[in-house]
């Protein structure tokens, strides 16, 4: 039999009714909870877009929009979890270092097209010159587009001065940034037998 | 509104509810749940490469779960022979359970993340996502990306075995610009990276600070940074 201070306890802890399908009461709130509070702690939302967008062109951050999250994360962590165990080979340990041994040291794949860049040039210009070039103009990019664009587009006679996917100067940067570093670190892994007649210090070759 | 989904499904018992009206008197929690859950989003946000960058920070979070793990077993330490640094890598790849796991899924997560941070720069690019008003997002992405870089570098250190020594040795000559910068600018900055003339253990035990502490303090700043300016400006509008 349910007394009427039972009833009270109950209309006391009854939590303030919610707009989602998942109420306060619903024993997986706390989830809920735990996913709103990593966007509510990245502070208040702005004005969006969607704000002023027709209902149909939008559609719910949850779980709409937020499904591919926790897919990611376990494909991501089964990925890394399969890469772990087939990957063993690279993880063996071999030998403490020791300096007067002598190894040709093999450096990480995303400075290999830094050293075979190395070999193209005066140091000073390779070493130095050209990697904070490219690191000040990644920073600066925004600020070069919007000064440098629309001249450039003016130049060109083109109406407007479009994002690189759709500007073929821009598009054709980026594209032969990312080839010459991809090229770079392939022209590395040939190893020693790819060689190539270069105008500074003779023929250059792959390797390390 | 409660809906049939929250009728029919399992309900917590009175303490849950307690604690949400608890919580509720003192912090609009529900409503700020409401608020963050049910807000709209256009239908354009939801291109595969628009969820690039909340992959890097996955993998980051793997990252900085994985690195506190092996932490616990890591010996920054760089004297003797077979140095204490190398033995303690050796323990974990070899005796801790799950160890091997733990070490792969940080070493083939660090190489993974750079190549999606690279791609999500490169569909930011593409899709003009760094023009006004978001070119300050660019350039905190721009350093956090180098902020990886440095990651790696510090990290790879740490193995303590011949190749990290000697490979490392090679990436700080070219960063300290030996035989390129005068004299005494290069000796500097090689004594600030290395912490003296040749890689030592006071190199490993700087590379274990900036890798450990320095570096994740920044990074988590900087990523603080990036997602507030994110959430305030939302999905870049296709062009």
């Amino acid at each position: 039999m349910i007394t009427k201070s039972q009833i009270d306890d109950d209309a006391a802890a009854a939590p303030p009714p919610s707009r989602l399908a998942i109420g306060p009461g619903h024993a997986l709130y706390p989830l809920l909870v735990a996913v709103a509070l990593i966007g509510i702690l990245f502070g208040p939302v702005g004005r969006q877009v969607a704000d002023d967008m027709p209902e149909s062109k939008t559609h719910p951050y949850f779980p709409d929009h937020y499904w591919p999250y926790p897919i990611l994360a376990m494909a991501a962590l089964i990925a890394l979890g399969l890469l772990a165990l087939f990957g063993q080979p690279l993880l063996q340990t071999t030998q403490s270092a020791d300096p007067r041994a002598t190894v040709i040291p093999h450096p990480d794949w995303y400075f290999l097209s830094l050293f075979q860049l190395l070999k193209l040039g005066p140091a000073l210009v390779t070493s130095i010159v050209i990697p904070t070039a490219v690191v000040l103009g990644l920073i600066a990019w925004p600020l070069i587009d919007a000064s440098l664009g629309p001249r450039i587009a003016r130049r060109l006679g083109w109406r407007s001065w479009p994002v690189p996917g759709k500007n073929v100067v821009t598009g054709t940067l980026w594209l032969l940034g990312l080839g010459t570093v991809a090229l770079l670190t392939l022209w590395t892994l040939l190893g020693p037998g790819a060689c190539i007649p270069w105008f500074f210090n003779g023929p250059v070759c792959g390797g390390l | 509104m409660d809906s049939k989904l929250s009728r029919s499904a399992p309900r917590s018992g009175r303490g849950q509810g307690a604690v949400v009206g608890w919580l509720d008197e003192r912090f609009p929690l529900v409503q700020s749940v409401d608020a963050e859950l049910c807000r709209r989003v256009p239908n354009y946000a939801s291109a595969f490469y628009r969820y690039l960058g909340g992959l890097a920070l996955i993998i980051l979070f793997i990252e900085f779960l994985t690195g506190f793990l092996l932490g616990v077993y890591y010996v920054p330490d760089g004297a003797g022979q077979p140095a204490p640094a190398f033995t303690s890598v050796d323990y974990i790849q070899h005796t801790v359970y799950l160890g091997w796991l733990v070490r792969g899924i940080h070493f083939w997560g660090a190489s993974v993340l750079i190549v999606v941070a690279l791609l999500h720069m490169t569909f930011v690019f593409w899709t003009g996502g760094y023009r006004a008003p978001r070119e300050l997002n660019w350039m905190v992405g721009v350093v956090v990306f180098l902020l990886i870089l440095a990651f790696s570098l510090t990290g790879s250190l740490l193995p303590w075995d011949l190749n990290a020594y000697f490979a490392r040795g090679r990436e700080l000559s070219i960063l300290s610009g030996a035989s390129v910068l005068p004299g005494g600018v290069s000796e500097f900055l090689k004594n600030l990276l290395q912490g003296g003339p040749i890689i030592g253990p006071a190199t490993l035990l700087r590379f274990y600070i900036a890798h450990v502490f320095l570096l994740p303090a920044v990074i988590a700043g900087l990523m603080y940074v990036h997602f507030r300016l994110v959430r305030r400006q939302g999905p870049a509008e296709p062009s």
